[in-house]
């Protein structure tokens, strides 16, 4: 009888644990992408990483999966590199037909952001480009819109207003960080801001060439006088380049060439023969090699100044 | 109490088919209504479960049924189309998230769903095998159908043409199947995956194609007016698309006028819910229409659970009838046994015990019937979602 009890006693424990096994709660699910608690934050670009991780700090992981050598506007990413989008919490995208392969891959678009849906309305088109025609589509063109939103300093300061709304939307309970690391960048964009407007004020309209057409936002914004070429920095221009270049002088007698990265010497040497500067503003759309975001463009605004004094002394 | 069942028992084993006609009767009469009750409560789950899980669709005015269906479910005819760009209202509405579908094109009859990732995190849907897709081409199989089909990560899937007497129609979108989707239990294990940029690859809105600028194509120029280059009838648009040709893939036109045939949107809070429904109902000149799939299906439901109330009730009247059959069954069987109970009595059995005889016999072929009709009511329960499934 005793051992019966004791059997009954067994089956009822078992049973009791059977019921709060299958009527305990579920199990909280990781967020996914995340790492730890930190918000996993992709990039398709270096300034808005740079962007992202002033305002996030350390409550984050911003990253850009891109390459460091080619320019991410041009980059294609492997498979790796679109999973690591997927994976993320927060895609960050630069807007303005920025990096084409966003229209040839997969991700959600519930975690993308725009970061320059703010002034979409003031996008810069881009001269039309050839068009061509074939079967019942008719005519159309493969162009589009400059892209280069984060010369014009302002405007990157908003869309790094975009990317703090963001931040706050998926880790609402970090909102104070957030708005007071923001408060910073904003800050340190508009201070920029204010030394380009006033280098502009003191270049009043001279002829400027650049070397690359990733300049619309930074001539727009500043009220420049810029054309372009289509130069590579590290290669020498082709006879006919510089036929075209300096037909180009005779309507914009610029003595200063902007390049987008360290100019071979050469192309130097044979611009200082037509007594054109050659100065280096580094759009950096991929991560500097040593500083950041801000000393990158504090050295072109500085270039710059020196350009503007060392004319002022010719003069 | 023992030598009671015993002698029970050994009549009923004795008349055994007059028990068993007894016992399948009772049984029948008890596990018809509750077995109905059952497989009506299952199919009307297995119905809603999906548009429980789905909190609103939003597509074009028309038959709610055929929106619904066609956004949950997969089948049903394509309704009306909406424009691409109302994701994007929904989604800075700041409301609900609003996650594309265009259930248009098929493949060997099963439906192609062109779809963001989203949806892939809303339906808690895992790759099995492979990888998500991630280009444009890719495709993710349901588990269902790969099994069926057997197909595997690496393979391709054609597109079935819409119409294919449309000989100057769009060329049918070989597609790379990237992953095989893990089973879910639903109608996504059924249907391929594709990215709704795909889907408008498939549609024409998109194509790839040789660059007509370049030298090599010189031949394929009907002729070149300033910056225009006009192609020939000679211009091959690419049918697969490969690491090689994917750049020179492109849109044409502004994919915010692009089609879709609903939006599932999946609001923040309550509050995003109800919002958002208010500014559709408010809005009466508007071309959307948002429903609350659940309601939808309730309304078809209603008829159905309508009919299984009438044929419940005349369940339960044939039940009574028979319980009144196998009661005078019973009572005629104790005038038979008049004589069996008069010679139980002279043997020594008391009045009390020989009635405990007659009852326990009763009492067996109840319990009997009744612990039946359970298991017949358990297994109905048990496989009838499988057979349902089958069925729908």
């Amino acid at each position: 009888m005793k051992v019966g009890f004791v059997r009954v006693r067994i089956v009822l424990l078992m049973l009791g644990v059977c019921c709060m096994v299958s009527c305990s709660p579920e199990q909280e699910k990781p967020r996914p992408g995340a790492k730890g608690d930190k918000t996993i934050v992709c990039t398709v670009n270096y300034p808005l990483a740079y962007f992202a991780k002033r305002i996030g700090g350390d409550l984050i992981d911003a990253r850009f999966p891109g390459p460091i050598d080619e320019d991410p506007a041009y980059w294609q990413p492997d498979t790796a590199a679109i999973e690591q989008f997927q994976k993320a919490d927060v895609i960050l995208l630069n807007g303005a037909g920025y990096a084409k392969w966003m229209e040839m891959v997969s991700l959600p678009t519930s975690k993308c952001v725009n970061t320059s849906a703010a002034f979409k309305d003031h996008y810069i088109d881009l001269v039309a480009e050839l068009t061509h025609s074939h079967g019942p589509a008719g005519k159309h063109a493969h162009g589009g819109l400059a892209f280069t939103t984060w010369l014009d300093f302002s405007l990157a300061a908003q869309q790094s207003k975009a990317i703090k709304d963001a931040l706050v939307k998926r880790a609402p309970e970090h909102t104070a960080d957030f708005e007071a690391n923001y408060a910073g960048l904003e800050k340190d964009l508009m201070a920029l801001d204010q030394e380009m407007k006033m280098v502009a004020a003191e270049i009043k309209g001279t002829p400027i060439v650049v070397s690359h057409p990733v300049y619309q936002y930074w001539t727009r914004g500043y009220g420049l006088n810029v054309q372009s070429v289509h130069w590579e920095p590290d290669e020498v221009p082709t006879e006919t380049q510089w036929q075209e270049f300096r037909k180009m002088l005779v309507g914009h007698p610029s003595q200063c060439m902007i390049w987008e990265g360290n100019p071979a010497a050469e192309a130097v040497d044979a611009l200082k023969a037509m007594q054109i500067e050659s100065i280096t503003f580094d759009p950096c759309g991929a991560a500097p090699s040593e500083k950041d975001f801000l000393d990158s463009m504090q050295k072109n605004i500085q270039e710059l100044q020196k350009y503007i004094i060392q004319d002022s002394i010719k003069e | 109490m023992k030598g009671i069942l015993y002698l029970g028992w050994r009549y009923l084993t004795y008349h055994w088919v007059k028990a068993v006609i007894l016992i399948s009767s009772i049984t029948l009469i008890l596990f018809l209504p509750a077995g109905l009750r059952v497989l009506v409560q299952q199919s009307r789950s297995q119905l809603t479960l999906r548009a429980q899980s789905t909190p609103l669709v939003i597509g074009a005015k028309g038959s709610p049924l055929e929106l619904v269906l066609n956004a949950c479910y997969f089948s049903s005819k394509v309704p009306e189309f909406i424009p691409y760009g109302h994701v994007e209202e929904v989604l800075q509405s700041g409301l609900a998230t609003a996650i594309p579908l265009y259930v248009r094109f098929h493949a060997q009859n099963h439906p192609i769903v062109g779809t963001s990732l989203d949806y892939f995190d809303f339906r808690d849907l895992h790759i099995a095998v492979g990888r998500q897709m991630s280009r444009l081409g890719d495709c993710v199989v349901g588990a269902e159908l790969a099994r069926e089909q057997g197909i595997q990560p690496g393979d391709t899937i054609i597109s079935s043409p819409e119409n294919v007497f449309d000989l100057a129609g769009v060329y049918p979108l070989q597609m790379k199947v990237a992953g095989i989707l893990a089973f879910s239990d639903s109608p996504d294990d059924a249907v391929i995956f594709v990215d709704i940029k795909t889907a408008w690859i498939i549609e024409g809105l998109a194509h790839g194609h040789e660059d007509l600028t370049r030298p090599a194509a010189a031949q394929r120029v009907l002729k070149q007016q300033d910056n225009v280059v006009i192609g020939n009838a000679s211009v091959v648009e690419y049918t697969a698309i490969t690491d090689k040709n994917i750049n020179s893939f492109h849109f044409h036109g502004d994919p915010a006028a692009f089609n879709i045939t609903s939006i599932l949107a999946v609001p923040n809070d309550h509050k995003g819910k109800t919002l958002l429904i208010g500014r559709y109902k408010a809005d009466q000149a508007t071309r959307y229409q948002i429903l609350e799939p659940d309601t939808v299906l309730d309304e078809l439901l209603a008829t159905i659970m309508t009919i299984e109330r009438f044929v419940i009730t005349a369940l339960v009247t044939v039940g009574i009838s028979t319980l009144v059959i196998a009661a005078l069954v019973f009572m005629l069987s104790l005038r038979l046994r008049k004589r069996e109970i008069i010679t139980m009595t002279r043997i020594g059995g008391s009045r009390l015990a020989v009635n405990c005889i007659l009852v326990s016999e009763i009492v067996c072929v109840l319990l009997t019937s009744i612990v039946l009709a359970a298991g017949l009511t358990f297994a109905t329960a048990r496989y009838a979602a499988d057979v349902i499934r089958f069925f729908l």
